[in-house]
């Protein structure tokens, strides 16, 4: 069944467009034109706007809400409060993460911007006015933005809705590895480095915000949810468990989606309002977030504090290594990682090295802030992880004198030991980490970089060479590990082939740019033989999509993508007995290539996969089902594990401490490609999306928790002006599991490229006793260390 | 001049961006003021109370205002001492804590507003006293 060798040149002609093919994107005429359909071009007629009421205030008692002059104002029709929610059971709701959320609160709000009460009226600017009209009694509660000070004894309890067994806030422990084991070998340890390492809270500041309409047909009984969404199905299940609506009666659909990157995974107070409204008044209810609210309140990524150490020999070998973590969740869990994981897949911090000794600890904690925890193109902490282990292989290199290249050369899993237990308990699929290393040094011309590096130093100015050899873990996840609020994370594809040798496949995973209208069809036209142009690919609507868990932690090409080729191959199956049907032959004499089945040894006896087609409806055999149709629900064995290989040079100008990329190498292994330009593409975006957080981004909060990066204005997201030119290379080791031998690919430069970044940065100051730097490696940052180093221009 | 920093309608109207000041009773009153940091304008529906902490020495202003997505608490102190020519001299100190929407999006330009509104208020105090 499995077809996982090694397609390092594509098997179907260009017209057919199957794996290995750079095919046009077929979702791109549409957005070219500027006719993509996002949710806030769509109106329903006899729509209402739904805006809301935010917190000033980061922890405060509600001491009253006053809306009489709002509802005065002609065209509020309702003001919304926690109180009308509590009648109902609303006003909390459970998160993906099994903690609980406010969707409105009764009596205290919990951090700045918390939504506090909703507006509903027959316009957006009425909203608004009505918004501003809304009187509400704050009385200021103490405020704990530090996760440090959160878990101090006599910190005051953030959650006492967690009963007097939890009276702190400490949310959870999680551990992996073998703490004794470790302990004793860090002891032993000839070499030991640690280091503190903060990875700040970030936000995916997707262009397009979150938003919704919820349309209630009391009639019919059906509610209707447009939404941009990156997991409808999951969304449909926790709106039935929630309301109480019967879940045939929900139909959750998404538009076009202007970027997800794990941002529009989590239920949010607005689209819980937007349906409690529309059940309300009975027509169809806008909720749209504006660029503050988005930044401000949705659900935020990183804030992980990591104390790691490792432990190595004098001459470089790795032996043990040793984390703590403190997390900094927020007021509220609502991460989307797997019931079993609350720190996402952390314990992948190993990384791509062979060494037998690894404790891990993360402690979740709560602060007055909005939920942490979620995503920024990577959802389960591998980013954190990468960053952890990649910075402090740099330092161990910088300690024992000994190139940090050669140093992971030398501590590297080798491809012969695959499959490779970690010390943590994963096992990764397949690797040839040296390979790609080697590739990506020889891309970038490296010991001439070395050399340049020293004549420029001798002269006082400031160049860094940094690497990242990283390992990703995706394709969530195998059942027996994996599941979101008890739903396994398998994922899924109908396949239909019609009449005419057209087909329509419907995915239970979503897009939000990454192309799944042409690579799922790649995929189809590689196991069936029909042309991508006659495939359709369908995807979110609840309504017609085989359920599924959607889209994030590069789980589709992994998951969904598989069960596309097993629907496939379904499809293929009964093919041969309709095939054998026709051409009166044994199905076992007949043999499958380029899209047809003929009798061995007689070429010209065959029938197209259109011709079998056309008879699965006109001429099928006697005992058959008429029709040509498949679905598959996939459960993957295991997880993907992507590596490469990063090499970035960095120069830094001494008067104003400004770091500029001068080259970026990305050396990527993503087992077979499905579509190298698309491929190419997730890497450029992922390269940007990591080296954003590495120089400009970061959500910071006063110690008021006052977001301070509530605008694009403090919130820098990098232009074309800022980002450097890429230069990508690749390998190819196919996943052996994989039906097709492919792994995922849409997170892995963005963790792959800050602590390459990273470690550019260091290399470049390592000289004057620069250890570390935390990103985002700022002009100020920079400046004020090289001010108190004395080497300013 | 005692008398005049614990009025809260003659001292508070002096106040920044203060459009009206209303007096609820001696030491408690009411204000409407519009501030603008950077672009964001906000218009603040201000609950005050004058304290005297020490007749004829110190006196406090306590506020607590809230403006749609805003809000402000703080407490200002007027410590009044004889100046060296004759005349009274004012030293103040404010601790101001500005919350949600003016905080998060006006930051980095919270500290000059501040201080230009506080030297605007002095200004007008200077010349209502000598009026």
């Amino acid at each position: 069944m499995a077809d996982t060798g090694l397609k390092e040149t594509p098997q179907t002609t260009e017209a057919v467009g199957g794996m290995g093919h750079s095919v046009k994107r077929k979702e791109d005429p549409r957005f070219i034109r500027g006719q993509g359909e996002y949710i806030d071009d769509l109106v329903l007629p006899g729509m209402l706007w739904l805006d809301i009421v935010r917190s000033p205030y980061a922890h405060a008692t509600i001491k009253g809400i006053d809306a009489s002059e709002a509802l005065k104002i002609p065209g509020v029709l309702a003001v919304i409060t926690g109180a009308d929610l509590e009648k109902a059971g609303l006003h909390w709701m459970p998160t993906l993460a099994g903690d609980k959320q406010m969707v409105l609160p009764t009596d205290t709000v919990m951090y700045q911007s918390q939504e506090v009460c909703a507006v509903v009226a027959t316009s957006r600017y009425i909203a608004a006015d009505g918004v501003a009209a809304v009187l509400v009694d704050y009385e200021p509660l103490p405020v704990i933005v530090d996760p440090f000070k959160a878990l101090e004894p006599d910190a005051f309890v953030l959650r006492p809705d967690r009963g007097p067994d939890k009276a702190n806030n400490h949310i959870w422990h999680w551990e992996s590895g073998d703490r004794a084991a470790t302990d004793t070998a860090m002891e032993a340890s000839e070499v030991r480095v640690s280091e503190d390492i903060y990875i700040p809270r970030i936000h995916v500041a997707s262009i397009e915000t979150c938003g919704c309409i919820a349309d209630w047909n009391a009639t019919r009984g059906q509610m209707t949810l447009h939404m941009t969404s990156q997991a409808p199905h999951a969304i449909r299940t926790v709106l039935a468990l929630v309301s109480g609506l019967p879940e045939q009666n929900i139909r959750v659909k998404t538009h076009d989606i202007g970027g997800g990157f794990g941002g529009k995974v989590p239920v949010y107070p607005g689209y819980v309002l937007a349906v409690v409204a529309s059940l309300t008044v009975g027509k169809p209810v806008k909720w749209i977030e504006d660029r503050s609210e988005n930044l401000q309140a949705d659900s935020f990524a990183r804030d992980y504090h990591i104390h790691v150490e490792l432990g190595a020999t004098k001459a470089g070998k790795i032996t043990s290594l040793k984390v703590k973590t403190v997390a900094d969740h927020g007021y509220t869990d609502a991460a989307a990682d797997p019931s079993k994981f609350p720190a996402g897949l952390f314990n992948v911090i190993t990384g791509s090295y062979d060494f037998d000794n690894a404790f891990v600890e993360v402690d979740g904690v709560y602060t007055n802030k909005p939920p942490g925890g979620v995503a920024y193109r990577c959802s389960f902490r591998v980013t954190e992880a990468v960053h952890a282990i990649e910075r402090m292989v740099d330092i161990l290199a910088h300690d024992i004198g000994k190139d940090p290249a050669q140093l992971r050369m030398e501590n590297f899993i080798q491809p012969d030991q695959f499959p490779y237990k970690t010390p943590t308990g994963w096992s990764y699929d397949s690797g040839d980490y040296p390979r790609a290393l080697k590739k990506a040094l020889d891309m970038i011309g490296y010991d001439d970089l070395r050399k340049e590096q020293l004549e420029k130093r001798a002269k006082g100015e400031l160049m860094g060479i940094g690497i990242s050899s990283f390992t990703e873990i995706v394709g969530a996840g195998p059942s027996h590990d994996f599941d979101i609020l008890g739903i396994k994370m398998f994922d899924s594809c109908e396949i239909r082939v019609h009449p005419t040798g057209k087909v329509l496949a419907r995915i239970g995973v979503q897009t939000q740019g990454q192309g799944h209208e042409t690579t799922f069809a790649q995929i189809i036209a590689e196991e069936l033989g029909f042309p991508v142009a006659d495939i359709k690919i369908e995807y979110g609507d609840t309504d017609t999509a085989p359920y599924g868990l959607g889209t994030y932690a590069s789980r589709s090409t992994p998951v969904a993508g598989a069960a596309t080729a097993i629907a496939a191959r379904k499809i293929r199956d009964k093919s041969r007995k309709i095939a054998a049907h026709l051409l009166e032959a044994s199905e076992d004499d007949l043999e499958w290539t380029n899209g047809k089945f003929s009798v061995k040894g007689s070429p010209d006896k065959s029938k197209t996969i259109q011709e079998i087609a056309f008879a699965a409806y006109t001429n099928h055999p006697a005992g058959m089902e008429a029709g040509l149709e498949a679905v598959d629900y996939y459960d993957p064995p295991n997880l993907t594990f992507p590596f490469g290989s990063y090499i970035c040079v960095v120069d830094i100008d001494r008067g104003t401490g400004q770091v500029t990329v001068r080259r970026f190498v990305a050396v990527d292994d993503c087992g077979n490609i499905i579509n190298p330009m698309i491929v190419d593409g997730q890497i450029h975006g992922g390269l940007t999306m990591g080296f954003a957080p590495s120089l400009y981004e970061e959500i910071s909060y006063d110690e008021l928790g006052n977001n301070l990066a509530g605008t694009f204005m403090d919130y820098l997201l990098p232009t074309a002006v800022e980002t450097p030119a890429w230069e990508t290379g690749k390998t190819i080791t196919p996943s052996p599991h994989h039906p097709i031998g492919a792994k995922g690919v849409g997170e892995s430069a963005t963790v792959g490229a800050p602590p390459a970044i990273a470690n550019a940065v260091v290399d470049a100051l390592w000289h004057l006793g620069v250890r570390n730097i935390d990103i985002p490696m700022t002009p100020q940052k920079i400046w004020a260390i090289l001010n108190e180093k004395g080497v300013t221009a | 001049m005692w008398a005049f920093v614990t009025n809260p309608v003659e001292a508070g109207s002096c106040g920044p961006g203060v459009e009206s000041v209303e007096a609820s009773d001696a030491t408690h009153f009411k204000a409407r003021a519009k501030v603008g940091i950077g672009f964001i304008n906000a218009r603040f529906n201000l609950d005050g109370e004058m304290v005297s902490v020490t007749e004829s020495e110190v006196a406090e202003v306590k506020a607590h205002g809230q403006a749609p997505g805003s809000a402000v608490d703080g407490t200002a102190t007027m410590r009044l001492s004889d100046g060296p020519d004759g005349g009274t001299t004012m030293n103040w100190s404010a601790d101001v804590n500005i919350s949600g929407t003016l905080a998060s999006l006006g930051a980095r330009l919270i500290e000059g507003t501040a201080n230009k509104m506080i030297g605007q208020t002095f200004v007008c105090m200077k010349t209502k006293l000598e009026a």
